[in-house]
């Protein structure tokens, strides 16, 4: 058994990549391998807001990831400093930057870079999907 | 070290290939299996085989097909994996 | 043995975001005290040109950057000589941040690091 943390920095809305980790990360823990991390970054956070609202015949990735986080006990990150700017907060960032809103969805959290060394450090392999 | 390299665009295939070294593997995801569909196989050459489903395509040639399951072991095979993006 | 991450500039700035983002993580990692080493390839090359002015487009030059990775103990910084060549660059034109190597040592660096990104 390996452990994987992976690094997803495709956009959710606009590219393959977000589906391919998903799918991965099943394909992963189903044979027995152990999920650590999961770090968005770039346009990758844009999965974490529990305001993501697709047609209800597609897929729903942001429910998707936080299904899957919470059956098998893995962590959901997303890089503080692109997703602030990318209008993704969580209710303490937005209360101390002013904001009027939050929209982080529970099952994901957001904290510094070196979530994303340390997933690097602490895990067999680092898989990017960009 | 030995290295998987993730693909997903086809156009940096030969950006790709110009980093590889000699014990080292490639993966065909995403739009990049179109190579597959027009290229003859090569060794240590992998293709996702759900992203040719998903776009319809048949390899050309006789193709190392993995699956997500066996893409999952083929990263454990190799000492590490570089996405080129 | 602290572990190594290669980080691999492919792209020309501005277009997209990543070189910018590639700095951050780097700068982050050297703070984990692991061996850093910094590729520009292509037209990552292209990131060092020093007259850089994105103010133009309202956006924030991130170039300066480089001049920090030294600073921060990230001491190899390669450029592949036959890129800058190919694009008919000249080392006066860049920032004096990083020195031109091979070809065949970008892909010896790259083979032998623990951990290699690129966005």
């Amino acid at each position: 058994m390996a452990t994987f943390s992976l690094l997803v920095t495709a956009n959710p809305h606009s590219s393959q990549g977000q589906f391919s980790a998903i799918q991965f990360a099943k394909s992963l823990l189903s044979i027995g391998h152990e999920l650590k991390r999961v770090f968005f970054y770039g346009d990758g956070v844009l999965v974490a807001s529990r305001l993501n609202h697709p047609p209800s015949d597609e897929y729903n990735l942001t429910k998707s990831w936080a299904k899957l986080a919470i059956e098998h006990d893995f962590e959901l990150v997303a890089c503080v400093t692109v997703a602030m700017k990318r209008g993704i907060t969580n209710a303490v960032e937005a209360d101390r930057n002013a904001l009027t809103g939050d929209n982080l969805d529970p099952a994901f959290e957001i904290s510094g870079l070196g979530q994303l060394t340390e997933a690097m450090l602490e895990s067999d392999r680092l898989i990017t999907f960009g | 070290m030995k290295t998987l390299y993730i693909l997903n665009k086809p156009s940096l295939l030969s950006q790709c290939q110009s980093a590889m070294s000699a014990d080292d593997g490639i993966i065909l995801v995403e739009d990049a299996v179109v190579i597959a569909a027009q290229d003859k196989a090569n060794t240590d050459y992998y293709v996702l085989e759900e992203d040719l489903i998903a776009r319809g395509l048949t390899p050309k040639d006789d193709w190392n097909i993995k699956d997500y399951e066996g893409f999952v072991e083929l990263t454990l095979a190799y000492d590490k994996t570089v996405s080129w993006l | 043995m602290s572990k190594s991450l290669s980080i691999i500039f492919n792209k020309a700035p501005y277009g997209l975001q990543s070189g910018r983002e590639l700095l951050d993580i780097a700068l982050m990692a050297a703070a984990f005290d692991m061996d850093i080493k910094a590729l520009f390839i292509e037209d990552g090359v292209y990131q060092l040109l020093d007259n850089q002015q994105p103010d133009v487009l309202y956006m924030k030059n991130h170039s300066p950057t480089f001049k920090a990775l030294d600073l921060y103990g990230i001491e190899t910084r390669l450029i592949a000589e036959h890129d800058l060549d190919e694009r008919g660059i000249t080392q006066e034109q860049l920032l004096p941040v990083a020195e031109t190597t091979s070809q065949e040592t970008i892909k010896q660096v790259i083979s032998e690091s623990d951990f290699v990104f690129m966005l």
